[in-house]
């Protein structure tokens, strides 16, 4: 086997690992501190897409229109975030899982409509600037110039969350209200306000992500429900709430389906979900998550 | 006097009215099914096809509806590309609607799936998207009629071009990357199996099956280029193809290795305007360009275009042909009866935008052409076409009769 194929082998596993990463830091996030099981999540990361392209459709004339499309969409789906939360998530705080689940999943079937309703059903296709239109390569081997951009995105939030959580004041706040609501209350703290920024946050990471991966491909309805599983498999292997799990499973999943494509094609995502299986039988609580999670 | 006129127009007006309503109910609506994927992987070709069989139930109506008298009502469901979704919907056409035929379909697990459905409930069933060969070859059903060549004509239609090619090129082995499910598998295995009748040194290295909806195709990218095979020969659907093709190219793939006779429709010339690769070898079903000559498709071409503003697509095409041959069924049969219907279209040959064509009767496909050529800029469209256009024949492509007997008799 050739060295080089097995590197390009691995960067392309990590560019998707960090996709998933960028997906599944937003879910893991909200679930660590809110305890809400968000399915609507990827929804919401596809409606970043929808917003990335429209952003990008109204500055496709000047070269700066993408870069600056992408923050844009992401604020707009913080917006968003903020807005679901007040309405409808803060309901369901108390309520047992299932109903979470069902309020989500409501929001995943009313967000597709109102996406064929904004957008209609055609695909849209963003055209990459020439700066990441084609290959640069690594080592002889060619890699996609858009997805080094990807993997900085990627870099950039897993490094800003972690100082957010671990180095500023308000980041202290949220990782207190994860182990005791009350005591944060008590100290004067609106928990309802720092829940609608989590909120906000995680949709923010979902739209950001969302726009990252609107110029891959197209963009269309449905491609949500293809990535909510394997989202949801990254959480469950890292931890639920651990964004350290969340950045090692993306990355563990990015590159055993990568290779299992070059040794394995068939069988890619079968072991996705074989790790995954195996993960919740020995680990129910996931590689860096804590048994009380469970 | 002024009493008497009251009474003869009033007489006359009641005469006529009963007349009007007599007529009326001779002549009831025909209920016509869209059975299309207006949501999900399928969407960039379902709305053309859609919009192109509103066209046509439009003009056909204009004219007074089937016959002159049976004006078309039009009942479309969104199969959202799942069989299961399909079969419902199409079940609920078939029941609730009272249609009598139902066109569609996109992905041919959705056709297979609702095959069976129609023929139980002695429906008319035209599939004008999706083509794997099964939904004609095997477990035939008399009320299906296949309107799209279907994958084993477009996999000989390839072929052909693929032998020529390595022959010239001295190519030793390659590799395949299709959709993993009905088409995509059909397909590559049609082409597997006749590159080895035709040429039979050609090496198979390594089959690749990204699964339907597949976003990022990178590990693919990098597994083909990294292992160099002469060629790739792809089968990958839809949006899917459009992903794969867009991060190929940024990949430089198509530099590096030749991808002949990859789906390429008008979807994606037009699509894909910018960024398609000129010079890649493309196949598609019904391109209009092609037809140009034929007045049926001019006024098709001109008439979408006036409506929807944009040209039609190979969906947009094969949707339109499927009402029109529709109708000269029912003109052939002189009914709406389904079952007239259905035994007037065995072996009839009907006018389409593609020419004269005929259904052949082993399995009711019809003779339609595939299309393989390069693509390339052309100053009459804002969108590249292909040039040097290859249009492969119905009967020359097709599976050999004796094989589907063999087929059905397993």
């Amino acid at each position: 086997m050739d060295a080089s194929l097995v590197f390009a082998q691995f960067l392309s596993g990590l560019s998707r690992g960090m996709m998933l990463f960028l997906i599944a830091s937003g879910l893991s996030l909200i679930f660590g501190v809110m305890n809400i099981l968000n399915f609507a999540h990827a929804t919401l990361w596809l409606v970043g897409a929808y917003f990335c392209y429209t952003f990008w459709f109204l500055m496709q004339d000047y070269g700066f229109g993408l870069w600056l499309s992408i923050p844009l969409a992401a604020l707009v789906l913080a917006a968003i975030g903020w807005v679901i939360e007040v309405v409808l998530i803060r309901r369901v705080y108390n309520r047992e899982l299932p109903e979470q689940l069902l309020l989500t999943y409501a929001m995943v079937l009313i967000l597709g409509d109102l996406i064929k309703i904004i957008w209609g059903v055609e695909d849209k296709l963003i055209d990459r600037p020439p700066l990441v239109e084609g290959p640069v390569f690594i080592f002889g081997m060619p890699f996609d110039s858009y997805f080094i951009f990807v993997i900085l995105v990627g870099l950039a939030v897993a490094v800003g969350l972690w100082w957010f959580l671990q180095k500023t004041r308000y980041g202290h706040i949220v990782r207190a209200a994860v182990f005791s609501r009350e005591m944060v209350s008590a100290l004067g703290i609106p928990i309802p306000r720092i829940y609608s920024g989590v909120f906000a946050l995680g949709i923010f990471i979902a739209g950001l992500a969302g726009a990252v991966q609107a110029p891959i491909g197209s963009i269309t309805l449905g491609m949500d429900m293809a990535v909510v599983i394997q989202a949801f498999c990254v959480v469950v292997i890292g931890g639920f709430g651990s964004l350290l799990g969340t950045f090692v499973a993306a990355m563990i999943v990015g590159e055993v389906y990568a290779f299992s494509i070059l040794f394995w094609p068939q069988g890619a995502l079968v072991l996705i979900f074989i790790v995954t299986a195996i993960v919740l039988i020995i680990r129910p609580w996931g590689l860096f998550g804590t048994p009380t999670r469970a | 006097m002024k009493f008497k006129i009251t009474i003869i127009v009033c007489t006359l007006m009641l005469l006529g009215g009963f007349t009007i309503a007599g007529s009326s109910s001779a002549a009831e609506p025909y209920h016509l099914g869209v059975n299309l994927a207006i949501t999900g992987t399928g969407a960039l070709y379902c709305k053309d096809g859609v919009d192109a069989i509103k066209l046509a139930v439009e003009e056909i109506n204009a004219k007074g509806g089937f016959l002159g008298k049976h004006s078309v009502e039009l009942f479309v469901r969104d199969t959202h590309t799942k069989p299961d979704v399909a079969v419902r919907e199409a079940k609920d056409l078939i029941l609730r609607d009272k249609v009598r035929a139902i066109l569609g379909t996109y992905s041919s697990a959705c056709a297979v799936a609702i095959k069976p459905v129609a023929q139980e409930y002695k429906v008319l069933h035209i599939p004008a998207i999706s083509n794997s060969e099964n939904i004609t070859k095997v477990n035939f059903s008399p009320y299906t009629y296949q309107v799209v060549p279907n994958s084993y004509m477009q996999a000989k239609a390839v072929v052909l071009g693929v032998a020529e090619l390595a022959k010239k090129k001295g190519w030793k082995n390659y590799m395949t990357i299709a959709s993993d499910y009905e088409w995509g598998r059909s397909t590559q295995n049609n082409t597997v199996a006749l590159l080895k009748q035709l040429a039979p040194d050609l090496k198979l290295k390594k089959e690749f099956w990204p699964r339907l909806g597949e976003t990022q195709f990178t590990s693919y990218i990098t597994a083909i280029m990294g292992q160099k095979p002469d060629f790739v020969i792809g089968s990958v659907a839809s949006k899917d193809n459009v992903a794969w093709i867009q991060q190929a190219k940024a990949y430089g793939f198509f530099e590096k290795i030749p991808y002949p006779g990859s789906l390429i429709s008008v979807s994606e010339l037009i699509v894909q305007s910018k960024s398609l690769t000129r010079g890649l070898v493309g196949l598609c079903r019904a391109p209009f360009f092609a037809h140009l000559d034929v007045p049926m498709m001019a006024n098709f071409v001109e008439s979408f275009k006036a409506k929807y503003g944009r040209y039609p697509s190979d969906w947009a095409v094969m949707e339109y042909d499927a009402v029109y041959v529709l109708k000269q069924g029912i003109e052939k049969a002189g009914s709406i009866d389904t079952d007239k219907v259905k035994d007037a279209l065995k072996g009839a040959t009907v006018d389409t935008t593609r020419g004269q064509l005929y259904f052949r009767k082993i399995d009711n496909q019809l003779s339609c052409s595939s299309y393989i050529g390069v693509v390339a800029d052309d100053s009459k469209y804002p969108f590249p076409i292909y040039h040097d256009v290859v249009e492969v024949k119905g009967p020359d492509s097709w599976r050999p009769e004796e094989e589907i007997v063999a087929a059905r008799a397993k």
